[in-house]
């Protein structure tokens, strides 16, 4: 069995994030879960960066990790808030009834987002123990299949494609010659993420500022104290 | 590069769906408010899986990746103004409990 490095990290990175979300949910002290919330995300940049989204990537532990879990946790010291001690007052039973409903609803979501994502071509036939587990996982269940007859040529079956740095090299300059794209060894992620964002997204990109200043106004306003005078 | 879109897909999935269940079960909306930002970085995984699945060439889908960034700003406000109002309750009612709120249910 052999797998490259790459999706070993991915799988990590993939279980850190999914085990931390989970810790959100149940951690009774909010601080356990703020905490938690910027392993989640450290993880989900993690993953970002192993698609190749650097700039994204680094947006992710900026933005979410730095600034808005340095908010919540603000929040949380400010308000001094007790952990939640409701559940002492109930039983096991009760507090499971009560969480019954939630955990059925998105149960039933992320079920059905699991089985069309796995009826994607190619997503189980590569060679890594996890899909191996399905495929007899579902062998077991279901019996052996044979493979539904493909109506149309799908662009999301197997691996995603390899990133190509001189291909790049020529969106971003269309003037240089092939030896010169050839030449390119890393993917100028951030060139064309502004180069996109600041030509054809630059209008979406300004109001979006605006939409950044009227948070910024509304958070002052909301939090000023209000005189009663 | 091992990885089928599906596994970016499936886990932007169960990441989405344990900040639904998050939302659904909790009463601290601090607590709910964290599952809804962790809901929007879910969204932006599969945003940027696609971006790469769906490139020419070898050259990602920007216009994808561009998405991703608007939402990480949109998400950057929400949780300013979303604060301001959990702050703002704190002060009204003295709690976070999303169980407090009950002024329109008639009794």
């Amino acid at each position: 069995m052999d797998f490259a490095i790459s999706s070993i990290i991915f799988y990590a990175f993939a279980a850190m994030a999914l085990i931390c979300a989970c810790c959100v949910i149940f951690a009774s002290n909010p601080v356990t879960s703020a905490m938690s919330m910027a392993l989640c995300f450290a993880a989900t940049a993690g993953i970002l960066f192993g698609l190749g989204a650097q700039f994204l990537g680094i947006v992710q532990i900026i933005v979410y990790a730095g600034a808005i879990l340095v908010l919540f946790l603000f929040v949380v010291m400010m308000l001094d808030i007790k952990t939640e001690e409701e559940d002492n007052s109930f039983s096991v039973f009760s507090s499971l009834l009560r969480m019954a409903p939630g955990v059925l609803v998105a149960g039933v979501f992320g079920a059905l987002v699991f089985l069309a994502a796995i009826k994607l071509p190619g997503a189980t036939d590569w060679n890594n123990p996890l899909c191996q587990a399905w495929n007899s996982m579902s062998e077991l269940c279901v019996g052996k299949q044979e493979a539904a007859p493909q109506t149309e040529v799908s662009d999301f079956g197997g691996a995603l494609p390899a990133l190509n740095p001189a291909a790049a090299a020529k969106v971003l300059n269309p003037a240089i010659s092939e030896e010169e794209a050839a030449a390119a060894t890393s993917m100028p992620d951030t060139k064309l993420l502004g180069q996109k964002l600041f030509s054809q997204y630059n209008i979406a990109f300004v109001i979006l500022s605006f939409a950044l200043l009227a948070g910024t106004v509304g958070a002052v306003a909301l939090s000023r104290k209000i005189r009663k005078d | 590069m091992d990885i089928p879109l599906a596994h970016y897909l499936i886990l932007s999935g169960l990441m989405f769906s344990i900040g639904l269940a998050g939302v659904l079960i909790r009463k601290n909306i601090i607590v709910v408010f964290m599952c809804l930002e962790m809901m929007l970085s879910a969204a932006n995984i599969s945003l940027v899986a696609f971006s790469r699945a769906n490139g020419v060439n070898g050259v990602p889908v920007y216009d994808a990746q561009v998405l991703a960034l608007f939402v990480v700003a949109i998400a950057a406000a929400e949780v300013a103004i979303g604060l301001a109002l959990i702050v703002a309750m704190f002060r009204a009612r003295r709690t976070v409990s999303s169980a407090a709120l009950n002024t329109l249910k008639e009794d």
